[in-house]
Parts: structure tokens; C-alpha cells; sequence
């Protein structure tokens, strides 16, 4: 079918879907599995409510979405209080994240395929994502800024990709654009193609990547220069406070709402003492992971951002369903890696097994009183596994490509082949056509132990 | 018998002025007992004792009747006005009427009005309540400023508030402004151990030592702590003078009880001091400048035939008072219904009637928290106006801890029986909407020292433990003869595990609302989400694992080397594919192809590999 025929479809579908239940963002408001504290609507709602009543939105508790969001639905979107006008914007940001992972898709493969619209699908049908969004989490929003960052870099504009960034910096937690600032730089330097199976070392232009970092440094500042305006008076003074409320809050964990993360129960269960110390051992956790994952996998930097999600997704404070949603959405891009992971049913039966207790244990926690937090924390246990098994099997398939040796000679690759019989070189183009290049090349059995494989 | 029937509201003094001894005229002292029997067969019982001192504030303390103890408090912290009160019970409104005191509200109320600045205020504040709480042995030191706020619409001072100017330094003349200071503590419990202090600040004490007599006699622990409602206050104002005048402190000792003679008497509603106290007035206090019980006659749809005894002597026909210093001790005072067996019951509440007392009823106040989850609810206050034609209007004061998140941008109401009265909205029934949310506070100084890191301490923030309670203000306007639903959502905190009190399951004390001027709703129980509290090794341990699970995974992915090792010359394993990721490829860079046979292809870090492979 044709891509288009298909993203008109899904994202059809998802719009019934949700005007067809118009009750279900209100029942879903209070969900703690797709919205936090940082992404409720709720909140959203009330800080706005605050905000147009002259009462500082970050005064308090209740409110810790960035002033951006204020500015938004103040203004150009006045409409936080319709639910139906909220159900169609969070449709199109969905619909447009998903355009934007078709877009990356064919970056990385090159031009349009027939796998377009099942990228699209992969999106769309995440029940990851459209949970989260049908209950208005804003956290719909941050993937969405993500992906455009990640389509605008893979594309090779670097401005709107950095400012998309920059967008995606004051949305989300300071960590995790921290986590992704090194890989996007990367692909905007070296391109989005497919490079996994034939790694080569990353020649760092310094003084453009000096250049696109302060690039986005500006934009940041900019971008946190508006948000002051925004949450000062009409004297356009400015005014900082919002800065802990926002940023501050997934560093320094104050409202310890349940969530599918591991944090909340840790800091719920620990000694006053030891808080600001295993605060920043969590902290510091994240960011451990950015430069191992950046050097080995210099080669394909889209692949280490993938990697550096899924890394977000396990461990992140005020996780929800939508981050794990967008690291195995994410999956669908890297095609060529799927035959080298070395334990796909079993994730996906722990991630089965964790979104099906965690609603579960959630309800016998705090609704019929017949479980206690022990339970909800079981689950989300459970949900960290899930998260941790695919992360790390995706980090080994990524290397284990590189190698070869399973499921075809070479994976469209190129490889230089030399042995006994002269010189020869092994050339495919697309991994759809591993199976018949290999037939052509009617390689007898044991051909490894006479070839030697020079990789390119 | 029959001419007390008619009156609505007799009055009948019984009271006894000896004032033999001479009083320092700078101050006067009267006592008061109003006996109020109810509609329900409960009698309220409102014992006053005021104290008047006028005085100039600068002067030296030498009080004769005055509390030199509570005197001493308000001088050291300079406050203007103070209104201290500690309930028990819940004050039914529908059956008792407004209380002759409006300062009903459960648990331990505290507010002051005083002269100063912001931190300064604080200070004293903080002086304040801890000089109470030692004083009449109450929790007061817990209204700290996770319960404090400045309602100051609701709670307008009583008294007057003195005007102090002076000259600062640059030459222009500055007053002073008074500010508010306002704390509940619902959870507080009355008892004996707060009364006997309270007593001792009477000149007349309770008479078991002296045989100087008062009022105060009848106020027997064991009868009072057995009333439905109990509850004992302080209240001091300054009411000024001319303009030159120094002006008089005022403080008024009120306790209040409603006792139920038809339970303790086996079914009839007949009452006398010695059945609800246990005592007869023996005596009158000497310094008293007037020592009167008064007795509020029932209204006649709740009457039925009663004989009061003693009955009033002088007095018109509407509002007769008794003249009695020569009555002889003891004195009793009592009601009663020779023509009723059994007490009945009425119908609960204020019903029908076209009399007075329909006109002037309470309007019905029902306030819940609902909801069937733990992490979240509905705060539900309806009230009906009781009025046929006249809209009510009312001040609306909610005082939330931040255990709980108001979420005011969800605040509805709705008219839910009766006539609308052609409004419609949330801008008609909900006006003048004030509200602070709960900001946090800085953490006390008192850190323990023994931290490692202190200052990082201070860095973390606390969770809502550790915040201002949000205030939320509205003006209410009730059609008439109908009942106004307002709903507000809030969402209940989630709390460290240190954060609990030691009885966690049994829930949290919400303030009541206040409808103003003075209807205070009961106090409300949450239950917040708990965790379980014997778990935080086995979190730490559990959480910890599954961290250094996946980031041993990883940093073994990533800095492993990779290549093919081909074992056929070990004749062993022949298997190129799954020896990836084995043990042997570790060595790789120190191993060498040891021959034709055997071929290695290798995408390892690259280190020492030559031309081979390129580094990954």
C-alpha cells in the first residue's frame, strides 16, 4: 500500500480513536504510568489557570512544565481547557513525530521505500505513545521535539535541528538532552547512512562541532531569555525561578509521585542522609553512559542516540510509558541489526508482562487498598528489566553486526575478500537483497576458513 | 411557669456582687455562666470570664487580676491581639444553632494580630506559640509555618489595632502596620491536663482550695470532658479610646460545652447545675464586678411546659432579669418538664417553621473529601441557604496543608436542588477567588551536624512536609432556598518514608473550612498513599542491582573487542558463530594466526591490529 494511504490511515484511525472515548483523558488525567508530575495536563492546565490569574505558576507545587508551554497555550493555542481541540493537537504532534521518524527512515535508507509506512505504523501503533498521548501527557511533545531534532540533523540542517534541540532541551529534563547533544552532533557531521556493519573511526572536525555547540548554546539561552519574559510581569523583566521548578525538579526529585521509573521508590525508601548522595549517583548514572556509547559507536552516531534513548527510557527520573514508547519505535530504523539481537521475545514478554502488572498493581495499591507499594514497585521492576534487556541487547546487536557471520555474508556491506583464489570483492547494496546476493555468489560451505575478510 | 413560656429570650441573673474587696480600679473583672438548652434535649453552657486592664502598655507589670503569666506572653512577643482555642468535638450547627462563641473550629486554633515586619513578625510568631504550648500544655509548638497563613479576610481583628508612629531616620513619620497570623492544628486533643492551667489563670480559682468561690467551681473536669462538645478559649483584644486614651486590654477566658442531661438523666431533658455539673454555685468570687447566669428560655415550637427554678424576679416582659445579691447559697439552677415522661427527639435540623428562628438558621454546611482512590480526590462543599428570598452570601476559606494539591483551575459549582435564581456559572456562585499555593519552605537551620554534607543537604529539596499550606479564598453566592455544590480536585502527596507519622495508616487531620464570618466546617481525615516503610534496604538493594545489572551489560558490550575466532585447529569447537562474545576473543591482540589453517577476522578496538581491522 502506499505510505501516504497508510500514515492517512493510522493517523485516521488514531483520531477516532480518541474522539470516538472523549471521556478517556479526563479518566486518564491522573494516571501516574502516563503522565508525571513534569508531563501531566493537569498541571499544565492549572499553571496556565495560574498564570492568567496573576498568580505565579511556579510558586507552588503544583506546577513544573517549562514557560514555553505557557507561552504556547496561552497565546497561539488557547484551547488547554477543550478537550476535544487538545485531543486533535496531540494527534498532530503524534502525526508529526511520526512523519518525522519516516523522515529520519529515509534518510538513513536513502530515499523512499515500502518501508515507510510501517515506520509510520510503528509510531502510530505504539500503545507506549498513543496511551500517554490519549491521556494528554505533554510528554508527546518532548518526543516529538526529539524526533525533529534527530530529522532536521539527519537531513543535514543543522540550524533548525539545533534549534529543534534547543526546543527539546527546555522541554524535556536537563539529562536528557545532555544524554543527546554528543550523537546529534554527530549525525549532523556525518550523515545518517547506515554504517554499523563497516565501522570506520569518527575524523572530528573540531572547529565546526566548537561551531554547532555554540550554536545551540544560543538558542538555548535564547529560547530560556523568552521563558524569563514569559514568567516575569509585563515589564519584561526577567525571571529565573521557573529554572529549579523545571530543570531543577528531575535532578533534585521533590515530588515523589509514583511512576513506571526507578527512582520515585528508592528516594520514597531512603535515609535522609544518604539523599543527596544517591541523588547524584542516579544523576551521574546518566551521564556515565554518554561517552562510552559515543566513541563505540562513532561510526553511526543515530545508532548511539537510539542507544542513549533507550539508556533515558530505563533510567530517567519521572519516566513514562512515552520514553521506552519512543525507544522501541525507534527500533523500526535500524532494520539491518534486528537478525543479530539475541533476545527479542524475551524483552518483548517482559515489557508484555510489565504493562500488564503495572496497571494491575497500581489499582490494588492505591485503589482497592489490597496491595501496597511494594507491589506497583514489583512492577516497575519488572518495566526497568524490560527497558535494560532491550537496551542492551540493541548495544550488542550494534557491534555484533560489525562482524558478519549470521544470516548472510555480508548485510549490505561491502567487504574485500582475500585468499587462495586470487582477490575479490563482496558488494551488496541493500539488505533486502542479502538472500540473492549470496546465492549469485554461490560461496561453498566453510568459505571463511579459506577467505580472509578485509573490511571497508 | 406561664409567663416564662411567652418569652422568647428571658434572661434570668442570678448573680451575686460582693465587691468587698477593694480592686485596683486600672482593672475589672466579671464573670459569666449562659445556659442555652438546645432543640435536641442538650443544654450549651458558655462559661465567660473577662478581665478588662487599662493600662498603659509601658507600664510596669503589676497586675492584681490580670494573668500575669498570659501578660507576660503577650508583652515579651508584643502582640496586639490573640485568639486562642482548643475544641473537641464537632459543633452541629443544624441542631445547636451558632455557638455563643464562634470560636468552634476542631482541634487547636491560633491567630494573633501583631505590630512589626515580616521576619520580625515571624519571630514572634514562632515565641508565641511556643510560649502557649508551655503554658497550657497543648502541641502549639507544631503551628509552625507548615501550618501558618494570613487569612486576613476571614480572620478581621475583633478588637481595635493601635496605631504606633514614630520617626525614622530621615525624618518622616512611619506607623507601624499589624499583621496576621493564623494556624490550625485539627489533630489536637483537649483534656484535663489543658484546663488546669487555663484555670489557673482566674483570680478566683476553681474554689477546692479557697473559699473565695466563683463559676469557675462548676467547671468539673469529669462532667466537662464528658460533653459532647467541649472546648475552652483565650481571647484578648485591645479596644482603644479617644485619641489620647491608652486604651483597655481585653481578655476573655470562654469555655464551652454542650451536655446531653437526656443520656446521663435515663431519657428526660430536665437539667440542673448539679446534674450537669455536679455542683451547685457555693460562693461567688470577691473581686468580681458581677458573677450572672443566664439562661436562654427554649422557643416555643421546641419548648413545651417547663418550670425554671428560680424564676426571674424583675425585668420586662420580653427581657426580665433577676436582681439577686441576697440569694442565699448554694445556688441551683434548674429546668424542668414535669408534663414530658420521655424526652422525643425532633425531626433533625431546622425544618418549617415560620419564626424567627427558621429565618435566622445556620445555613447547611456539608463538606467531604471523596473519592475512591488514594492518590487523589474531591474536595465537596455544599451549602444550602436556608433563606425563601434572599441570597446568601458568604466568605469561603480553605486552608490546605500541602499534603494535599489543590488543583483550583478545576474549581465548579453548581446548583444542584431548589431554584437557580437565574444565575448560571462559576462567575456568579464563586467570586473574589484569592489563592496562594503552598511554596516551599527553607529548611530549619537545625540540620543535624553530623552530616556528612550539610550543605548539600540543604540543596535537596524536601517534598511537601516542608511547605506552606496553599490558601484558597472565594465569596459564595447561595440562591435562595437552594444548595450550591462547589467541587475542587486535589491530589494527595506522595511522602518520604521519614515523613509519616509514627500511626501513618490512621491518616491525616485537614483543617476545616471556615465559612466567614465564623462557620467552621469539621475537620477532615485523609489517607495518604503509604509506602511501606520496613523496606528501604531491600529498595536500595533491589533498585541498585538492576542499575549495575544493565551498566555491567553495557560496559561489557562496549568495551569488549570483537572478531571471529576460528577453532578448527583446537578441533574442539568448530562453531565460528557462537564463539563471538567468548572468552578467547578477550585476548585478542596478543594472539597470533598461528598458521594457514587457522584465520582470524577480527573488528576489535583496533589496538595493535595492523592493517586488519579498523578500530569499530
Amino acid at each position: 500500500m502506499d505510505a501516504r494511504a497508510v500514515f492517512a490511515l493510522l493517523v485516521s484511525g488514531r483520531l477516532g480513536l480518541a474522539l470516538s472515548f472523549p471521556w478517556l483523558p479526563d479518566a486518564l488525567k491522573y494516571d501516574h504510568m502516563l503522565s508525571s508530575p513534569l508531563t501531566a495536563r493537569l498541571r499544565l492546565q492549572e499553571g496556565i489557570f495560574l498564570y492568567q490569574h496573576d498568580i505565579d505558576p511556579y510558586s507552588g507545587s503544583a506546577f513544573r512544565h517549562s514557560p514555553l508551554y505557557l507561552s504556547l497555550f496561552t497565546t497561539l493555542l488557547p484551547i488547554i481547557s477543550s478537550p476535544t481541540a487538545c485531543i486533535l493537537l496531540w494527534t498532530a504532534a503524534d502525526a508529526l513525530a511520526a512523519y518525522s521518524l519516516v523522515r529520519i527512515w529515509r534518510a538513513r535508507a536513502g530515499g523512499a521505500s515500502e518501508r515507510d509506512g510501517l515506520v509510520a505504523a510503528a509510531y502510530l501503533l505504539n500503545p507506549y505513545l498513543f496511551l500517554p498521548s490519549l491521556g494528554l501527557s505533554t510528554s508527546t511533545f518532548e518526543n516529538l521535539s526529539i524526533l525533529l531534532a534527530l530529522m532536521f540533523a539527519c537531513e543535514g540542517s543543522s540550524s533548525p535541528a539545533l534549534l529543534a534541540f534547543a526546543l527539546a532541551t527546555h522541554l524535556t529534563p536537563p539529562l536528557s538532552s545532555l544524554l543527546l547533544l554528543l550523537p546529534l552532533l554527530g549525525v549532523l557531521l556525518s550523515g545518517p547512512a547506515s554504517s554499523l556493519e563497516d565501522p570506520c573511526t569518527f575524523t572530528s572536525p573540531a572547529l565546526r562541532m566548537t561551531r554547532l555547540g555554540a550554536e545551540y548554546l544560543t538558542y538555548v539561552l535564547v529560547l530560556g531569555a523568552a521563558a524569563a519574559i514569559v514568567v516575569g510581569d509585563d515589564t519584561y523583566t526577567l525571571k529565573w525561578g521557573w529554572v529549579g521548578q523545571t530543570w531543577g525538579t528531575s535532578l533534585t526529585l521533590p515530588d515523589l509521585t509514583p511512576n513506571i521509573g526507578l527512582w520515585w521508590y528508592f528516594f520514597t525508601e531512603m535515609f535522609d542522609h544518604f539523599r543527596p548522595f544517591f541523588l547524584g549517583v542516579f544523576s551521574i548514572h546518566l551521564v556515565i553512559y554518554i561517552m562510552p556509547i559515543s566513541i563505540k559507536f562513532q561510526h553511526d552516531p543515530l545508532y548511539a542516540s537510539f542507544l542513549l534513548i533507550g539508556i533515558l527510557a530505563t533510567f530517567k527520573a519521572y519516566l513514562t510509558l512515552a520514553d521506552p514508547g519512543l525507544f522501541l519505535s525507534m527500533g523500526i530504523l535500524f532494520p539491518e541489526v534486528w537478525t543479530y539481537l539475541r533476545h527479542p521475545l524475551p524483552t518483548f514478554l517482559l515489557h508484555l508482562h510489565a504493562a500488564l502488572l503495572l496497571p494491575l498493581l497500581h489499582a490494588l495499591w492505591t485503589s482497592h487498598g489490597t496491595g501496597n507499594a511494594n507491589f506497583f514497585y514489583a512492577a516497575t521492576l519488572v518495566m526497568g528489566v524490560a527497558n535494560g534487556a532491550g537496551v542492551v541487547d540493541w548495544c550488542w546487536a550494534g557491534m555484533r553486526i560489525a562482524i558478519g557471520g549470521r544470516g548472510g555474508v555480508a548485510g549490505g556491506r561491502k567487504i574485500r575478500v582475500k585468499g587462495g583464489d586470487g582477490e575479490g570483492v563482496l558488494e551488496e547494496e541493500k539488505d533486502e537483497e542479502v538472500k540473492t546476493t549470496h546465492s549469485e555468489w554461490e560461496l561453498e560451505e566453510g568459505w571463511e576458513e579459506r577467505w580472509e575478510v578485509v573490511q571497508e | 411557669m406561664t409567663r416564662t413560656l411567652k418569652l422568647q429570650c428571658a434572661v434570668v441573673v442570678v448573680a451575686a456582687l460582693c465587691v468587698h474587696a477593694t480592686v485596683a480600679s486600672s482593672e475589672e473583672y466579671t464573670e459569666d455562666l449562659l445556659l442555652r438548652p438546645l432543640r435536641d434535649g442538650k443544654v450549651a453552657s458558655t462559661f465567660t470570664f473577662t478581665t478588662l486592664l487599662h493600662s498603659s502598655p509601658d507600664d510596669a507589670q503589676h497586675y492584681t487580676l490580670f494573668p500575669l503569666a498570659l501578660g507576660q506572653i503577650l508583652r515579651a512577643h508584643a502582640v496586639t491581639e490573640l485568639h486562642l482555642s482548643l475544641n473537641a468535638g464537632k459543633w452541629d450547627y443544624r441542631q445547636w444553632h451558632y455557638p455563643d462563641h464562634p470560636a468552634v473550629a476542631t482541634g487547636a486554633e491560633l491567630w494573633a494580630w501583631m505590630p512589626g515586619t515580616g521576619a520580625d513578625i515571624d519571630a514572634r510568631w514562632a515565641g508565641l506559640r511556643n510560649s502557649l504550648a508551655g503554658l497550657f500544655c497543648a502541641s502549639l509548638g507544631s503551628l509552625d509555618q507548615r501550618r501558618t497563613l494570613a487569612p486576613t479576610d476571614a480572620y478581621q481583628p475583633l478588637g481595635d489595632l493601635p496605631v504606633f508612629q514614630y520617626d525614622t531616620a530621615n525624618g518622616t513619620t512611619t506607623s507601624t502596620t499589624h499583621h496576621l497570623r493564623h494556624a490550625t492544628l485539627p489533630s489536637e486533643n483537649v483534656c484535663t491536663e489543658n484546663l488546669t492551667p487555663f484555670l489557673k489563670l482566674l483570680p478566683c480559682k476553681d474554689g477546692a482550695s479557697t473559699h473565695a468561690c466563683s463559676l469557675a467551681r462548676l467547671l468539673n473536669p469529669q462532667r466537662l470532658f464528658d460533653a459532647d462538645w467541649h472546648g475552652m478559649g483565650v481571647h484578648v483584644r485591645w479596644l482603644g479610646g479617644g485619641e489620647h486614651s491608652e486604651g483597655t486590654i481585653e481578655l476573655k477566658l470562654v469555655v464551652q460545652a454542650v451536655l446531653d442531661p437526656v443520656r446521663t438523666s435515663g431519657g428526660r431533658r430536665d437539667w440542673s447545675l448539679t446534674s450537669l455539673f455536679d455542683r451547685v454555685l457555693d460562693g461567688t468570687c470577691p473581686v468580681a464586678g458581677s458573677s450572672t447566669v443566664r439562661v436562654v428560655l427554649p422557643s416555643e415550637d421546641s419548648g413545651g411546659m417547663y418550670r425554671l427554678s428560680p424564676e426571674a424576679e424583675t425585668g420586662d416582659a420580653q427581657h426580665p432579669e433577676v436582681e439577686a445579691h441576697a440569694r442565699p447559697t448554694p445556688l441551683d439552677v434548674s429546668m424542668a418538664w414535669h408534663t414530658e415522661r420521655v424526652f422525643e427527639y425532633p425531626e433533625y435540623g431546622y425544618h418549617g417553621g415560620d419564626g424567627n428562628e427558621y429565618a435566622h438558621a445556620p445555613p447547611t454546611i456539608h463538606r467531604f473529601l471523596h473519592h475512591t482512590a488514594q492518590t487523589h480526590g474531591v474536595l465537596t462543599l455544599s451549602i444550602t441557604n436556608p433563606a425563601r428570598d434572599a441570597l446568601l452570601r458568604v466568605g469561603y476559606l480553605e486552608t490546605l496543608p500541602a499534603l494535599v494539591v489543590p488543583w483550583v483551575s478545576t474549581l465548579s459549582a453548581e446548583v444542584v436542588s431548589g431554584k437557580d435564581g437565574g444565575m448560571d456559572g462559576r462567575g456568579e456562585y464563586i467570586s473574589d477567588l484569592v489563592y496562594h499555593p503552598s511554596r516551599a519552605l527553607s529548611p530549619p537551620p537545625s540540620s543535624p551536624p553530623s552530616s556528612f554534607w550539610p550543605s548539600l543537604a540543604s540543596l535537596t529539596p524536601s517534598t511537601s512536609t516542608l511547605h506552606s499550606p496553599s490558601l484558597l479564598q472565594a465569596t459564595l453566592t447561595v440562591p435562595p432556598n437552594s444548595t450550591l455544590r462547589v467541587q475542587l480536585a486535589l491530589s494527595k502527596a506522595f511522602l518520604r518514608y521519614t515523613e509519616h507519622p509514627p500511626d501513618a495508616m490512621r491518616g491525616w487531620d485537614l483543617p476545616g473550612g471556615v465559612l466567614f464570618p465564623r462557620i467552621h466546617t469539621p475537620a477532615l481525615l485523609t489517607d495518604l498513599p503509604t509506602p511501606d516503610f520496613s523496606m528501604p534496604y531491600n529498595v536500595i538493594i533491589l533498585s541498585c542491582t538492576l542499575l549495575t545489572l544493565v551498566f555491567g551489560s553495557v560496559f561489557n558490550a562496549v568495551t569488549r573487542g570483537w572478531g571471529i575466532v576460528d577453532l578448527s585447529g583446537g578441533g574442539e569447537d568448530n562453531n565460528s558463530g557462537s564463539g563471538v562474545g567468548g572468552d578467547k576473543e578477550m585476548k585478542d591482540g596478543e594472539e597470533e594466526p598461528k598458521g594457514g589453517e587457522e584465520r582470524v577476522i577480527k573488528g576489535g578496538d583496533g589496538e595493535g591490529e595492523g592493517g586488519k581491522g579498523r578500530g569499530m
